[in-house]
Formats: C-alpha cells, structure tokens, sequence
C-alpha cells in the first residue's frame, strides 16, 4: 500500500513539474502585464488601439478562414487517407507531415516559390485575381500551409476512431455511399471535426515566421507582437501578447470540453 | 433462392473458393469452421464489400454479383452488432425504412411492431451504449428484418454473449424463425449453435467449401469430429461425477 502511495507520489510531483515548466511562462506573462499599458493598448491611445484590434481582427479571421478551408478539404482527405489503401500512400501521408518537419521561415519562402506573382503557380492564381504577398490571402495560405498536418491527422483519427463495420451494415441495410457517409460517418466525426478546426486555427493564430516571410503587411497580431518588442519595447509587447494568450486558453478549454464530451 | 458458383475471392495471400452453393427461401443456413478459414470473407463477399475475382451471386436468377451492397437487399449483423452509436434503438430500428423513404406513420408503426416482437419496447429511446449484449443483439435482429432483406448475414451473432445469454438468444432466434420466416446465413465455429438452429450445415475450411450436409449428416462426417470431442468430454466429465441421465439436470 505504502509502495503504492509513493510510486503515485513520484508520478504526481513529475506530473507538477511538468505543468509547472508550462504555466510559469504564462503567470510571468499575466504579471508582467501593465494594467495602464494594456488600457492604451487596447483602449487609450487611438493609434496604437487601433493598430491592436485591426490586427487581432485580421488574425481571427485569417485563422478562421484557413481553419474553414483545411476543413473543406481535410474531411475527403483524410476519408481517403483512412478508407482505402493505394498506392503511394505512405508519400501522400509524408507530404502531408512536410509542414511539421521545416522550420517556419522556410515554409514561407517555399509558399512563396510556390504561389507568389513569379512562383511556380502564381500566374494561375494571377487569372482568380488573387495575390498572396502582403495580402489577406498570404496570411490564410500560410497558416493553411502549417496548419494542415494537424487537421488532416485529427480527422485521420477521427475516421480511425469510427467503426468500419457500422458504416458496411449501413450500407446493406440500402444505405448508398453518400447516405452512408452523411448519416453516419459525419455525425461521429462531428467532434474530431472540431477539434481539428480548433487545433488548426491555434496553430494558425500562433504562426509568425513564415507569414514575416509571405506577408508583413497587412499586419496580423503575432507580427505586431514582433514589431513593437523591437520598436516600444517588453511592456507593449506584453499587452498585445497577454490577450492572445487569453484567447489560446479559451480556446483549449472549449477543445478540451468537447473531445471530453 | 440464393445460388453461387464458382466464387473465387482473393486477398492478399487468402484465397475462398465456394464450387456451388444454394441456399433456398427461407432456409437457415449455418456457415461453420475454424477460425481464419475465410467465413467472415464469405459473409462480405455476399454483402458486396469484397469484390470476387470470379464467379456468379444470384437471387432468384437475377445476378448480384457486381451490385453494390446497397442494391442487393442482403442485410448484414456483424459479430458486435454494428448499431449506430449516436443514434437511439428506435432511430436504429429505423434507419433501413427512412433510407427507403417510407412514409413516418408508417415507420412508426413497424418499429413498435418490431420492437414488440423483439421485446425491446422498453429500450426504444435508450442509446446503443446503456444496453446489454442480448439487447444489442436484438435491435441489430430488428433493424435487420424490419426491411424485410432477401437474407439476414449473422456473422457470429452470439460470440460475444454469456453462455446463459447465448442459450436464451438460440431460442429465441428458433421462435423468431417460426414467427417471422426468414432466410439466414449465419456463420459460427460453435457446434450448439449450428446443431440448434441449422437446416443445413456448410463446412469451410482452408478457404474451401467442403460440403453442405443436414446436422445429421454433419455430425457424422470427419469435419465435426473436434467439435463432437469437445461435447463428448462434457459428457464423459458428467459421468464421471455420477450424472448418467442429463435430464436431472436441466
């Protein structure tokens, strides 16, 4: 019994430590924080408010856009990827986990040799009207681009986790692909869905080397974060960081609530 | 009237050949061997999950053979029953008649009807996670022939069940053919089951179709030797502590 207690003892205080290397980094960062600085911030001082929303603003929506699309094309995918074995499989599944692998400042130049003005299918993307660098669109290619390992392996996971053999009764019992698809596999997917949204628009909130490379302007909030630490020092940087960091914290307690559910 | 020739199925290194086999109306068929002969590979090959390198499915001489398993009316149940997690024991029950689009009045009449017949109305509104094995059992039955399919695949429909379970689950499957009259393949490697509830017996073996015999007959051949071994010991053990007549004690 008393081996037992210790052997939980051991485990517990490896598990604080653990938590605790964590956590510090963010208590410093809600201690650091000026209450005065965060109200010009955010608040106060028009310029610099301004500066911080428009950039917040920005990075939801970029991330939430790059989050949307990975989802579109994340649920055939990964569909694919789980049901069926083919032939170079294994190389579509390490192309897919390329982005994981390269530091951030090369996944920007490889975005931009791709999909820039003068990059390989940047004259196809010229005839949509859409530009990647220093625009909108850069920001949500970019964050896709690192962000999609991690949605197409939470949806992989998701199929894994579903029961082939519902999906085959479904169909004897004259259900058609689709139907079976639709009325089945999408309803238990629905919460390996969310989180890989969550997971990928966090990983796309937290993204700043490779959208430094494809798109300074227009400016989302890890850039501004970059800029005023080198213009306006630690306490402005704090601010800006401090409600990112908030927002992070929400969102995982949302993901975390509902892979529980 | 189901019939099959010459079915030749190949996976990987696994090969089932079925030379010719008929199964007929309402007939109760059970599929039996040893583990890894290739039943569960028959079973799917039937459904149409497995597509044949050669060889003819027909029903009623119309051949299914390259049908997809939404077209060929031959419902499956497999061995953990399959039922849909997120969706109630009435919506389960439901789900082959909302996929026909039959009208909901119409729905609703047939599921209490079958679920009246199962003696599960009680569960109608429970989710598949908070029932017992034999209750699992019984909706996946009544999903099943609630759309009326041309023949009912039981892929080792009572594995999972206790042996007291398993001996209620035989009788009442026994009651449920004279009730409803349905055609079945029902696979299994237990020789209680096939003795119980076969018309005939199908013998697989190495991927080979080695024979359909009645019980009779089978219990004769070479094939249920393993399986009369294992009953014979019982026996032979009853006697041994002094029970001569099973009767005193069922």
């Amino acid at each position: 019994m008393l081996k037992i207690e210790k052997f939980l003892l051991t485990l517990a205080i490896i598990a604080s430590l653990g938590i605790l290397f964590v956590l510090a980094p963010i208590i410093a960062l809600f201690i650091a924080v000026d209450p005065n600085t965060l109200y010009k911030t955010w608040f106060a001082d028009p310029l610099l408010s301004s500066q911080a929303r428009d950039a917040l603003l920005l990075t939801l929506e970029a991330a939430f856009a790059s989050s949307l699309v990975l989802t579109i094309i994340g649920i055939p995918l990964s569909y694919f990827l789980t049901r069926y074995s083919f032939r170079g499989k294994n190389i579509v599944e390490a192309i897919i986990d390329i982005p994981l692998m390269i530091p951030h400042a090369v996944a920007g130049i490889m975005i931009m040799l791709a999909y820039s003005r003068r990059g390989l299918l940047g004259p196809l993307l010229s005839l949509t009207g859409i530009r990647i660098e220093d625009s909108f669109w850069g920001i949500v290619a970019t964050m896709m681009f690192v962000s999609f390992p991690i949605m197409i392996d939470t949806l992989k996971l998701g199929y894994l986790n579903i029961d082939e053999s519902i999906e085959l009764v479904a169909r004897s019992m004259g259900a058609s692909r689709l139907n079976t698809f639709v009325k089945i596999t999408l309803p238990l997917l629905v919460p390996s869905i969310v989180a890989g949204f969550l997971l990928s628009w966090a990983r796309a909130v937290s993204e700043v080397g490779a959208i430094l490379i494809v798109a300074y302007y227009p400016k989302s909030i890890n850039i501004l974060v970059f800029e005023w630490f080198n213009t306006y020092g630690l306490k402005y940087a704090v601010s800006l960081s401090f409600v990112l960091v908030l927002f992070s914290l929400v969102v995982f307690i949302l993901l975390k609530t509902v892979v529980r559910k | 009237m189901i019939e099959i020739k010459d079915l030749y199925v190949k996976l990987g290194n696994f090969v089932l050949r079925i030379n010719s086999l008929t199964i007929h109306e309402n007939e109760y068929l059970v599929v039996m061997g040893p583990s890894g002969v290739g039943k569960t590979v028959f079973l799917h090959t039937l459904a149409g999950f497995i597509k044949p390198k050669r060889g003819v499915i027909k029903y009623n001489n119309i051949d299914l053979t390259m049908e997809p398993p939404e077209k060929r009316g031959f419902a499956i149940i497999p061995q953990d029953y399959g039922l849909f997690p997120h969706m109630t024991v009435y919506e389960n029950i439901a789900f082959g008649l909302v996929i026909r689009k039959t009208d909901r009045r119409k729905i609703d009449e047939l599921v209490k009807k079958y679920a009246e017949i199962m003696e599960i109305t009680h569960l109608l509104n429970r989710k598949p996670n908070t029932l017992s094995g034999g209750e699992k059992q019984r909706v996946a039955l009544a999903r099943a022939l609630i759309i009326k399919p041309r023949i009912i695949l039981l892929d080792e429909p009572f594995s999972n069940l206790d042996p007291i379970l398993r001996v209620k689950m035989i009788e009442f499957l026994k009651k449920l053919r004279r009730q409803l009259r349905f055609t079945a393949i029902h696979v299994t490697h237990d020789i209680i089951e096939a003795l119980e509830l076969a018309d005939r017996i199908a013998y697989i073996h190495e991927g080979e179709l080695k024979g359909v015999f009645t019980p009779l007959e089978f219990i004769n051949t070479p094939y249920a030797k393993p399986y009369m071994n294992e009953l014979a010991l019982v026996y032979k053990r009853l006697k041994q502590l002094g029970i001569h007549d099973i009767s005193i004690i069922i």
